[in-house]
């Protein structure tokens, strides 16, 4: 059945980066000078990537907005779960080093993904200033949303059809096995 | 400029959040989300395998049965979601009679099931309770993904018994450079996975498919689903496909070894150096006529993986119909149902 849980988690995202152009927005008059708006855009852009690294340091520091980004990793912790694999005992002997391991790799998946989140903030900065430029305005919040939706779609997939993910991908899912394998689990 | 005041979006914000609260009253009163809306009865069973003939809404079907061979990925209930989206409803009203196979949920005990189970007894024991029940010499088959492979294989191993073959959104080459999910798969050791897991957990193929598109899968669809709160049938019908979504059987150990190494990443069908049990798969002993249904925008199963079907199978009876969508869209959409059943059932009918 529904599970009620992904709508609340996204309406939450969706409702932090409400938050973000909100607070953008409030920083100009009504009528601001281009220049200054354009500055204004390379700022707030440089802070809502600053928050996307901190939130990737510290899950609790934005969490709503961490899990703008943090889709497929979640996801993926979902499915790890599935496989009786959530609560991991680091205890000594051969077997923690499987965990190791699948740490060290889970690092770089979420470094990959943490990557493709930046550059979509990048595309997202140019999106709006070629809109600006040819005097298109958005009309709705959610429009923005959408487009945010769109860049990291773009830059996202660009990702997922290199040959580095396909690589990292199939490393993590070995990984995690390895420590199942290894009898390195807790029910 | 972006456009909006600071004012407005919190407005937005508001209205969002209003809207909300009413999606949780009008979620909570929807009741029971119900698929699969055609009559049906059980024919046969086998283990967890239930072979339905749907109930024909025509005064004489077609005396030649066709069977649904759906993949063992999801449910089959797709191709029968609700009475305005079902294909099969599209297949009955145009004269057909119809009998579809549901692998059920294979557990535990089924990890041993391989690809030889699969193909030389299941489906075989289907189609021969339909040669006899029938009273016919050979049947019509209709693939659908995974399962149009498996019916590509079956109909290379059992010609004789198959009188058309409809393959649908199904793959054959799997090495064209635009399929994802080999893409994902090359770099997986499937032998660990099975030998460690057993059978493949249908959450872990959940993953897979979500993490092809995780921002619109599983982030803009329930931020959309706002607006449909205050509109109980596009409600349900969300729900429904929702339900599809996530109810995705877990995958008999033995048969999923066999399709990711030999399918997936060796791509040994089109080189025709696929074995189900001791005999040898060729797509050239496929030479009754068949229809590849493909779908021009799909992402799971590009164009080019059917298409390279006209190349290897041996039919000299051998059509495509192009479906203008995607891979669930061929399904679910308006369009689809309009367009596929009929084009199936045409071509069907007048061989």
């Amino acid at each position: 059945m529904f599970d009620v849980e992904l709508l609340i988690k996204q309406s939450r995202a969706y409702l932090a980066f409400g938050e973000q152009i909100r607070r953008f927005t409030e920083q100009f008059p009504s009528d601001p000078q281009p220049t200054d708006w354009d500055t204004a855009l390379r700022q707030h852009f440089d802070r809502f990537k600053a928050m996307v690294a901190q939130s990737s340091e510290d899950s609790n520091l934005n969490p709503d907005l961490a899990q703008l980004w943090t889709l497929t990793l979640e996801s993926w912790q979902q499915a790890a779960s599935s496989l009786g694999i959530s609560a991991i005992a680091s205890r000594a002997g051969p077997s923690a080093d499987a965990w190791q391991v699948y740490q060290q790799i889970l690092g770089e998946y979420f470094e990959l993904l943490r990557q493709s989140a930046m550059t979509a903030l990048d595309l997202m900065e140019k999106r709006l200033r070629d809109r600006a430029v040819a005097g298109e305005a958005a009309g709705s919040l959610r429009e923005l949303f959408n487009l945010w939706v769109d860049c990291n779609e773009e830059t996202y997939g660009r990702m997922l059809r290199g040959a580095e993910y396909s690589e990292l991908s199939g490393r993590l899912l070995n990984a995690l096995l390895g420590c199942r394998a290894s009898g390195e689990t807790t029910p | 400029m972006i456009g909006l005041t600071s004012e407005r979006i919190a407005e937005e914000l508001q209205a969002f959040q209003a809207k909300l609260a009413q999606g949780a009253h009008t979620l909570s009163g929807l009741g029971e989300i119900e698929v699969g809306v055609s009559p049906r009865e059980a024919v046969y069973q086998e283990d967890k395998l239930t072979l339905y003939r749907y109930r024909p809404r025509t005064e004489k079907p077609h005396p030649v049965p066709l069977l649904i061979v759906y993949a063992l990925v999801n449910r089959p209930y797709m191709m029968d979601l609700q009475e305005d989206r079902s294909m099969i409803r599209g297949l009955l009203d145009a004269g057909l009679d119809v009998y579809l196979i549901d692998w059920g949920y294979p557990d535990a005990a089924d990890r041993e099931l391989g690809l030889t189970d699969y193909i030389h007894r299941y489906i075989d024991h289907c189609v021969d309770v339909l040669r006899e029940r029938c009273g016919q010499d050979a049947i019509n088959l209709l693939g659908v993904c995974q399962g149009g492979t498996l019916s590509l294989c079956f109909s290379s191993l059992y010609p004789e018994k198959i009188r058309n073959l409809v393959t649908m959104v199904t793959p054959v080459d799997f090495h064209t450079p635009d399929n994802l999910l080999t893409h994902l798969i090359r770099h997986v050791d499937v032998d660990l996975l099975v030998n460690t897991l057993g059978n493949l957990p249908g959450q872990l193929l959940n993953f897979t498919f979500l993490s092809l598109s995780p921002f619109r899968l599983a982030g803009q669809k329930y931020v959309d689903l706002t607006d449909i709160f205050d509109d109980a049938q596009a409600l349900r019908n969300f729900l429904r496909m929702e339900k599809w979504i996530f109810d995705s059987p877990d995958q008999a150990g033995e048969a999923f070894r066999q399709f990711a190494k030999d399918f997936f990443q060796q791509n040994k069908l089109i080189k025709g150096e696929v074995n189900i049990g001791d005999r040898r798969v060729n797509l050239g002993n496929i030479v009754m006529p068949v229809l590849n249904v493909y779908a021009a925008q799909d992402h799971l199963v590009p164009p080019a993986a059917s298409k390279a079907l006209a190349e290897c199978c041996g039919s000299r009876d051998y059509s495509e119909y192009s479906f203008q969508g995607g891979h669930i869209g061929i399904y679910v959409s308006s369009r689809a149902q309009r367009e596929v059943p009929l084009a199936v059932a045409a071509w069907l009918l007048a061989r």
